[in-house]
C-alpha cells in the first residue's frame, strides 16, 4: 500500500448496483463504465460491500459476470461481516481466482435481510459474542495466508481511547493499512494516529459529494447542514494537510469531478 | 419432488391508504415488494429441491406489475413462475384468492408441496396457505419452523407454538405455511437476476386453469370488510435522562427494571 501513496494513486469508491435496482442494465453499464474508467487512470477501484446496509451486488461477482479487467494493484474490494459463511468463502476464492490482493476488512452495517457471520463460522466461538472486523481479519489470515493486503477502518468521530484500542486490535489481528472515515478539515485525532503509527500506511476519506446528511449518516457525527463545503477545495486541503497519506474518494462525481483530480495530487 | 410455492405483492410502506369505499389498500402510487414471509417460504422450496431433486415453481395472483416479484422467485432459485391475472379475479378475498390458487396448482399438475410464506404483511390473515389445503381437499401444517424430513410420499415438519412445538407427519402431497425461524433467504447473484429478466413467465386467465367465474373476484368472495379503521394511537411519554453516561446508565436499568422490561 506504501507504493500506492508513493505513486500518488487516488483509491475511488464504487457502488455496484442494488438489488432492489429498477433499470439494472443501465447499473451494470455504469458500474463497468466507472471501474474502467478509474483502471485507466492507473487508480484503484475501491468496490463497497452492501454499504449503509443496502442490498447490493457484490464486487467479485460483477467483475466475474462483466468480465472487467482485474490489475492487481488497482482493485480493492470492501469486506465486511454480513455474509454467510459459504458466500465469504464464494468471495474470497474468487479474489484468489482473480488476483484481487486489497481488502477492506470492516464490520459493516447490517440489515433485516442480510445475514450474519456467527463467531463459530471463523473459529471464534465462546470468545466473543459476535464477528468484528478483527475476527474476520484473523480469519481471513488463518485460512488464506499471504494471499491478502488487508486494510481496515479508523473512525475519529469515535471516542479516542475506544477507537485506538480498536485499531490496536485490529492491526495484531493482521491489518497492514488504515483507511479513516471521511474528514473534512484537519483532524486532532487522524494527526494522532499518524505520530502513533508512523510506519503503517495511512488513507485518508475524502467526502466527495455535497449531501452532508449523507456524511453524517456515514460517520455517526451530526455535521450541520449550513456547513460550508466545497469537495473539491476541500480534497486540495486535505493533500497539503496529510502530504504523507493516501486518499480514498468517496461519492465521485465521475462526470464533474473525475476529470478534475489527476491535477491535485502531484 | 415437483413443489409450488405461493407469493404476494405486498405494498412496500407502512403509510398504505385504505380506500374509504371499498376498503381496499390502495395500491396505485406505492412501491411494491414481495411479501417478506414469502422469501422464507421460496427459499425453504429451493433448499428442499436441492437436497432431494426436482423443481420449483413460483405462483401469484395480481396485476401485470406482479411480475415483479416471480423474477425475484426465479433469481432467488425458483426455476419457473406463473402469474394469474385478469380483471375477473381483483376483489377476490382469502377464500376466493386460495380457489383460484387451488386451481392453478391442479393445472400445473403433479404437485408433491405447496409452500406459503405464514401471511401477507398487509392482510395479515394467514388463511390463503390454509384455504389452498382446503380447496385442494389435503392436509397442511401452518407455523412450519423446520421440515425434518421427506420421503417418497410423507413430510415431516415442526411447527412453532408459543409454548413449544409440534411434530407432524403428513402424507403428500401438502401444504405448509413456514416462519421466518425457518431458514435464512439467499441473497440473488447477478448471475440469477439477469436470468430472471429474461425469463418468459405465463399468465393465465380464469379459463385457463377452469376456474368458475363465480367463484373468484368480489362475487366469488364470501367475506366483505365493512369498516376499516387506524388503531387508537398510543400514548407516547419520553423522559429524558439527563446526568453523566454511568448516572444515565443506572437511572434507565432502574427505570427498565421498574416496568418490568428488565
Amino acid at each position: 500500500m506504501r507504493n500506492h501513496i508513493k505513486d500518488k494513486l487516488y483509491h475511488i469508491e464504487i457502488l455496484p448496483p442494488k438489488q432492489n435496482s429498477e433499470k439494472l442494465e443501465a447499473d451494470i453499464e455504469l458500474f463497468a463504465e466507472k471501474y474502467n474508467r478509474v483502471m485507466e487512470s492507473g487508480y484503484c477501484a475501491c468496490i463497497t460491500d452492501n454499504a449503509m446496509g443496502h442490498l447490493s451486488f457484490q464486487g467479485t461477482e460483477m467483475i466475474e459476470e462483466l468480465e472487467l479487467e482485474v490489475r492487481p494493484e488497482q482493485v480493492m474490494i470492501h469486506l465486511n461481516t454480513f455474509h454467510t459463511l459459504e458466500d465469504l468463502h464464494n468471495i474470497l476464492d474468487t479474489c484468489v481466482a482473480k488476483g484481487i490482493k486489497y481488502l477492506l476488512v470492516v464490520s459493516g452495517d447490517g440489515s433485516e435481510r442480510l445475514p450474519k457471520l456467527q463467531p463459530a463460522d471463523v473459529g471464534a466461538g465462546g470468545k466473543v459474542e459476535s464477528v468484528t472486523s478483527v475476527e474476520l481479519l484473523s480469519y481471513i489470515n488463518r485460512k488464506y495466508p499471504g494471499k491478502f493486503t488487508m486494510g481496515v477502518a479508523f473512525n475519529p468521530y469515535e471516542p479516542p481511547e475506544h477507537e485506538f484500542d480498536k485499531l490496536k486490535r485490529k492491526l495484531d489481528a493482521g491489518a497492514e493499512f488504515i483507511i479513516t472515515q471521511p474528514i473534512i478539515e484537519k483532524n486532532r485525532v487522524v494527526d494522532e494516529l499518524l505520530e502513533k503509527y508512523p510506519d503503517v500506511p495511512v488513507i485518508v476519506e475524502a467526502w466527495m459529494s455535497k449531501k452532508l446528511h449523507l456524511l453524517s449518516d456515514a460517520v455517526g457525527y451530526e455535521i450541520p447542514e449550513n456547513t460550508e463545503f466545497d469537495p473539491i477545495e476541500t480534497l486540495k486541503m486535505l493533500i497539503k494537510l496529510y502530504p504523507n497519506c493516501g486518499f480514498y474518494l468517496s461519492l465521485l462525481g465521475f462526470k464533474t469531478q473525475f476529470p478534475l483530480i489527476k491535477d491535485f495530487w502531484v | 419432488m415437483k413443489i409450488v410455492v405461493c407469493i404476494k405483492q405486498v405494498p412496500a410502506s407502512n403509510d398504505a391508504k385504505i380506500d374509504p369505499e371499498t376498503k381496499r389498500i390502495i395500491r396505485e402510487g406505492t412501491s411494491a415488494i414481495l411479501n417478506p414471509f414469502d422469501t422464507y417460504a421460496i427459499e425453504e422450496g429451493v433448499r428442499l429441491k436441492e437436497k432431494y431433486g426436482g423443481e420449483v415453481v413460483a405462483l401469484s395472483m395480481g396485476p401485470e406489475k406482479a411480475m415483479m416479484i416471480l423474477r425475484e422467485a426465479i433469481s432467488l432459485g425458483a426455476d419457473s413462475a406463473v402469474l394469474l391475472s385478469d380483471r375477473a379475479f381483483a376483489g377476490s378475498d382469502t377464500w376466493a384468492t386460495s380457489y383460484a390458487l387451488a386451481k392453478a396448482i391442479e393445472k400445473i399438475g403433479d404437485v408433491d408441496l405447496v409452500i406459503c410464506g405464514k401471511q401477507a404483511i398487509d392482510g395479515d390473515t394467514a388463511q390463503v396457505g390454509p384455504g389452498i389445503a382446503a380447496h385442494l381437499d389435503i392436509p397442511q401444517a401452518t407455523y412450519v419452523m423446520k421440515v425434518e424430513n421427506v420421503s417418497s410420499d410423507s413430510i415431516t415438519v415442526r411447527r412453532m407454538h408459543e409454548d413449544g412445538y409440534d411434530i407432524c407427519e403428513m402424507p403428500l402431497p401438502a401444504v405448509i405455511t413456514v416462519v421466518k425461524d425457518i431458514n435464512t433467504p439467499r441473497i440473488p447473484s447477478l448471475k440469477r437476476r439477469l436470468a430472471a429478466q429474461k425469463a418468459e413467465i405465463p399468465v393465465w386467465k380464469p379459463a385457463d386453469i377452469g376456474a368458475e367465474v363465480d367463484k373468484i373476484g368480489l362475487d366469488g368472495s364470501p367475506t366483505r370488510v365493512v369498516k376499516t379503521e387506524p388503531p387508537p394511537s398510543r400514548n407516547k411519554k419520553a423522559r429524558r435522562i439527563e446526568g453523566s453516561p454511568p448516572d444515565c446508565a443506572r437511572e434507565l436499568v432502574r427505570e427498565l427494571r421498574i416496568l418490568n422490561i428488565l
